[in-house]
């Protein structure tokens, strides 16, 4: 699957190696690291350099490295707050709503106001909670973009020791900055290895 | 001995002091270790206003308390219960701190263990309930059999088993913060690391006596303010209290010290934030338990259980009791549960001297509707009681302060602490 070509530009250009089909459109430029400090020092120059579609990739998560990317805070609180409020409103509307003032449900003589409201807490706890809950789960899959089925990096051989001992890097070409010979000419002094123009799976044409 | 030439914490350690007499540095390189001791210039003066205060309210107290002796009981009560929470709250963290390792509060530990070590200055306040105990405590002075419901309780509620409880209370509190700061402040001198598995030997050794200890005290001195109300979930609710009024507590002595160039590199932002989540935590903890003991209770709607409810959601102490649940949780809820502001010292400190007061009223609301059944009946002994406790008690921690270092210098996760991730 891997062919070297050299594309040789000066006399510094680096050697690029080409991952999955040739003839798909370009995913990406990915590069290879050794460690975490070297992958958390490349990403504050990747991050500095003014990227923004672009993604870091490591064997567990490593602390920091969220300002190290420059990444803003996620809207996954956000949603999980409107989510818990549906939860919340909705029980409001269906418990309280319904059996104090639509249809007021008048149980061992006791009153249907604003005061038996404590008697629908716990559900309307629950709801909360269980909006909240599936919101966080859901919300963060979709703000991941999972599930998919495939992923272009797979079509990188290496990358597949990014589960194991591996470190990798990888820009988009759908970036604005993106500009193949600019952004594998930088890629590659960022120390890393094995410098790779990743394609996309070609049934994705 | 308190001062040092080197204010640069991104330096190495360079010894100095009383805890430079360790050999062994090399280890903790990378820990600032100057400025760790309290300077009582910034105290100064007002060292003897608390103290004479104290002694103003204290002597107020008595003055008033003479003419109205149960009024007296009653606010000194509230008063030392107020102070006595937000002691077992800090006992509480400690322990929670030795118990599961927890790394991030080894920095504002020693400040937790100067709270919680005011126990044996707290158990002297407790004196003065010895003497109104037939006041407040009314199964005390009823004719014997002459109440069936306390003959039927009277293997637990007699008065020797009753006062060497309370004995037994004062004790274990004293004793368990004393020997855990004891064992802090040795490890300051070497960091030798058998003090921190010492003291987690000492916590899991503690913390079936701290349950029993919260629960039996709560139930013995506000539950037996009405010895035929029983609620199963008494203990957990002064509990929930007590956490988080002593954390806000620990946050503003914390931030004291900050405001004064303390804690400098020990204690950051990302600290702050992590206590905010705890106080976040707690404020719903205590909705969830205060509302599941007021559900259960007005569910089930049974007569002994009902009355202590009907007292404080009836005459003026309804609107208190509507003004605790919207403060005590609603507000403190809504303000901390942004995850950013919760990073602002200022922002976080503000919330904390709110939940504070609205612990006082939380207090306020358990103890004084026992005599004022009538409604809410402010007393100047209210507040004489209160600055009475409280002075006299800020005046012993800050006397304490300045004699250990600010916080642990050589605990072997110091460092795990500073550079905390959140």
């Amino acid at each position: 699957m891997e062919k070297i070509t050299k594309v040789t530009m000066n006399t510094s250009a680096p050697t690029i190696t080409t991952a999955g089909p040739a003839t798909a459109p370009l995913f990406g430029l990915g590069i290879e690291f050794e460690s975490a400090r070297d992958l958390y020092h490349a990403a504050e120059k990747v991050r500095d350099a003014g990227y923004k579609k672009w993604d870091t990739y490591s064997p567990f998560p490593i602390h920091g490295m969220d300002e190290a990317m420059g990444l803003q805070k996620s809207w996954l609180s956000a949603l999980v707050f409107i989510g818990g409020l549906t939860g919340f409103t909705l029980a409001l509307a269906l418990e309280f709503g319904t059996s104090s003032f639509l249809y007021p449900l008048v149980v061992a003589g006791k009153p249907t106001n604003l005061f038996t409201i404590p008697a629908f807490f716990p559900i309307m706890f629950e709801l909360t909670i269980l909006f909240a809950a599936l919101t966080a789960t859901f919300g963060m899959l979709a703000l991941n973009g999972l599930p998919r089925w495939n992923h272009p990096n797979f079509n990188w051989d290496r990358f597949n020791k990014v589960t194991e001992d591996k470190f990798f890097i990888a820009i988009e070409s759908s970036d604005q900055k993106f500009s193949f010979e600019a952004t594998s000419a930088f890629l590659n002094s960022l120390g890393g290895n094995h410098l790779t123009a990743i394609h996309e799976d070609s049934g994705n044409e | 001995m308190n001062s040092h030439s080197d204010n640069n914490d991104k330096r190495p350690i360079t010894h100095d002091g009383p805890a430079s007499k360790s050999q062994e540095s090399t280890a903790h390189s990378g820990v600032p270790l100057s400025n760790c001791f309290f300077d009582y210039k910034h105290v100064g003066g007002r060292f003897f206003g608390l103290v004479s205060i104290s002694i103003i309210s204290l002597l107020g107290c008595i003055a008033l308390g003479m003419n109205n002796p149960k009024q007296f009981a009653f606010s000194w009560l509230f008063a030392f219960t107020f102070f006595l929470t937000i002691c077992i709250g800090s006992l509480f963290w400690i322990l929670v701190h030795h118990g599961i390792d927890v790394e991030w509060s080894v920095g504002v530990r020693r400040q937790m263990e100067n709270v919680a070590t005011l126990f044996p200055v707290l158990s002297l306040f407790f004196i003065p309930l010895i003497f109104v105990a037939p006041l407040l405590w009314k199964w005390m002075v009823i004719p014997h059999g002459s109440s069936h419901a306390l003959l039927e309780k009277a293997a637990y509620l007699n008065l020797p088993f009753f006062w060497m409880r309370a004995a037994f209370y004062f004790l274990f509190f004293s004793l368990a913060s004393l020997w855990l700061r004891k064992l802090s402040v040795a490890q300051d001198n070497d960091g030798d690391p058998k003090y921190t598995v010492m003291a987690r030997e000492i916590t899991f050794a503690s913390l079936p006596f701290f349950g029993v200890c919260l629960t039996f005290a709560a139930v013995d001195w506000l539950m037996g303010l009405d010895f035929k109300w029983v609620s199963t979930m008494w203990g957990v609710y002064i509990f929930a209290g007590s956490a988080l009024s002593s954390l806000c507590v620990i946050l503003l002595i914390i931030t004291a010290l900050r405001s004064v160039g303390y804690l400098e590199g020990i204690v950051s932002e990302r600290h702050y934030a992590l206590i905010g989540q705890l106080m976040t935590a707690f404020t719903v903890f205590w909705a969830y338990i205060g509302f599941d003991q007021y559900m259960l209770i007005w569910y089930a709607n049974i007569p002994e259980e009902t009355t202590y409810f009907l007292r404080r959601n009836t005459e003026s102490w309804c609107i208190l009791n509507i003004i605790l649940v919207l403060g005590h949780f609603l507000v403190p809820f809504i303000l901390l549960l942004f995850r950013n502001p919760k990073k602002r010292p200022a922002y976080l400190c503000g919330i904390a001297c709110w939940i504070l007061l609205m612990h006082l009223l939380d207090i306020y609301i358990v103890v004084l509707p026992m005599i004022h059944p009538a409604g809410f009946h402010p007393s100047f002994l209210d507040l004489l009681s209160l600055i009475a406790i409280g002075t006299a008690l800020a005046a012993v921690f800050l006397k304490r302060l300045g004699d250990v270092p600010l916080w642990p210098l050589r605990d072997p996760r110091l460092k795990d602490s500073i550079h905390i991730v959140v």
